[in-house]
């Protein structure tokens, strides 16, 4: 088994890729602000690298600590590639709602609530998502296709799945970011996960950032 | 050669610059909207689709320009982005054909994002068999009212509401009496044309808001959210008036028919939906064993 400071990132290279992303999800918050018309701030990334058997437990003791139980899932593939959550606490349907859809409040009388709150969970999670692996990519020269997201309710442990690329054996890179929608004081987690696959292919990019400050 | 796979792909496809104006309209598009190529192309998306013009389409074209991320809209939230007629002839409920489409970026070999493409799928077909199979999920299918799958859900939710904003809830239980002797006199489809009356009497006098279920066999449910025990029998009496004076005629047979009902009303120290189904269902056994064509408060 390889040790984690062979196959993953040196301490450099966080801070680098620490870096990266501040800039990235600082340019996400704010252009999302401008787009969704309500301030976003996002709090300083936080990258740890672990097993990747263990990452459900941590994202589920992370999450479920604040109340937070919907997710929505989306993979992004790509030289850069790995999978995203979006963690949103529960109840929060009709505030995400008003923020991303004001004009479609006439859909919770008439819809079945849970099909609704899954579609719009879902569009969220996505903009949140693409917004901040966009400008992140953007900034590696990258980038990326996603796939749908897919929204999972419940125990999150049980159901998430980081498909074939995150082997239990392997080590993955996990960064977390909390967005705060500040006037509906609403939060909600982004956990991006990546597997050592594209380590090779991070560190390349993270080269490439770094020649230009040279 | 990527035009013509664009054009053989059974997706519409339009690509859109970043004024969103269309640079390419594929055959797909061209053959369920009627509008050639030649025609809109180099032209603003909102000429011909004005409906396109709200803040949502805006917002996403934004992000998909400013972060080159990839929208996907679902038709159980939007139904559609562009107004074609349907092709679907299993359901013809549907104004327009029901789409799933993805909004993405299109970029330069610098990276730097030059259009936006848009993918439409027809999910009309799929939206009908799923709305066939929801109503078939929930609905009685003799008599067109609910079943009792959903009468159990409403009332669990109901409870739920009752509970979280003490608004009255009353339930009214009823069947309809002798019904085994229609059977033996008439046959059985005289006996189920007797249901279908029934529910068919009953469902034009309570409210929209209100569930009517066949519970089983000749028993019937219904819900009544928001209305206390005083105005439930009002509506209990207006069900046993209605049956009592209607007279239906199967082939050459008249026949009537009453029915005996149950009514009770949530009260806080009923603990359970099911405390509550229990008292409408013991008054509409003392409605039965009293006499019929009757209705019996309890709760």
């Amino acid at each position: 088994m390889n040790d984690s400071n062979d196959v993953i990132l040196d301490d450099l290279e966080i801070d680098t890729f620490k870096e990266i992303m501040n800039i990235a999800f600082g340019s996400a918050a704010a252009s999302l602000s401008d787009i969704i018309n309500v301030y976003v701030v996002l709090s300083v990334p936080n990258v740890k690298i672990m097993k990747s058997a263990e990452i459900a437990d941590y994202i589920k003791s992370e999450a479920k600590a604040c109340g937070y139980n919907n997710l929505v899932e989306q993979s992004f593939i790509g030289n850069y590639r790995g999978v995203a959550l979006s963690i949103f606490p529960c109840g929060s349907e009709r505030e995400l709602l008003s923020i991303f859809n004001p004009d479609k409040e006439s859909y919770i009388e008439s819809d079945p609530l849970n099909e609704l709150e899954m579609e719009i969970l879902k569009e969220v999670g996505n903009i949140l998502i693409g917004s901040c692996v966009g400008k992140m990519v953007e900034l590696l020269k990258e980038s990326v296709t996603f796939s749908p997201p897919r929204f999972i309710r419940g125990d999150i442990l049980q159901n998430i799945s980081l498909g074939d690329a995150f082997d239990s054996d392997h080590w993955a890179i996990i960064m977390k970011t909390v967005f705060h929608f500040e006037e509906k004081n609403i939060s909600s987690y982004l956990f991006l996960i990546n597997s050592h696959e594209v380590t090779a292919s991070l560190k390349k990019a993270l080269r490439n950032f770094w020649k230009e400050y040279e | 050669m990527y035009k013509q796979a664009l054009d053989l792909i059974n997706a519409g496809f339009v690509i859109l610059d970043k004024e969103l104006k269309i640079i390419h309209w594929n055959r797909w598009l061209s053959l369920y909207s009627g509008i050639k190529p030649e025609l809109i192309v180099d032209h603003s998306v909102f000429d011909f689709f004005p409906n396109l013009k709200t803040p949502q389409f805006l917002r996403n074209c934004n992000t998909v320009l400013t972060f080159g991320t990839v929208i996907f809209l679902s038709q159980k939230l939007h139904s559609y982005l562009f107004p074609f007629k349907p092709t679907c002839f299993i359901d013809s409920s549907f104004e327009y054909m029901q789409q799933s489409c993805t909004i993405g970026p299109l970029r330069g070999e610098d990276f730097s994002i030059r259009y936006i493409y848009i993918i439409v799928q027809d999910v009309t077909e799929i939206v009908a068999y799923e709305k066939k199979l929801k109503t078939m999920n929930i609905m009685d299918s003799l008599t067109g009212i609910y079943n009792r799958r959903f009468f159990d859900f409403s009332l669990k939710e109901e409870f739920e509401k009752h509970k979280r904003y003490s608004k009255p809830l009353t339930l009214i239980m009823f069947d309809v009496d002798c019904f085994k002797d229609v059977n033996d006199k008439y046959g059985h489809r005289c006996g189920d044309y007797i249901l279908k009356s029934v529910a068919t009497i009953s469902a034009s006098i309570i409210r929209g808001v209100d569930v009517l279920a066949r519970y089983g066999g000749d028993e019937f449910c219904c819900l009544l959210p928001e209305t206390n025990i005083e105005s439930g029998l009002i509506v209990a009496e207006r069900l046993r008036k209605a049956i009592f004076d209607y007279e239906a005629i199967f082939t050459s047979f008249s026949v009537r028919v009453t029915v005996s009902l149950g009514i009770s009303e949530l009260r806080n120290e009923l603990i359970s939906p099911e405390k509550l189904f229990n008292n409408a269902d013991e008054a509409l056994y003392e409605a039965k064993s009293t006499g019929r064509n009757k209705v019996i408060a309890r709760g």
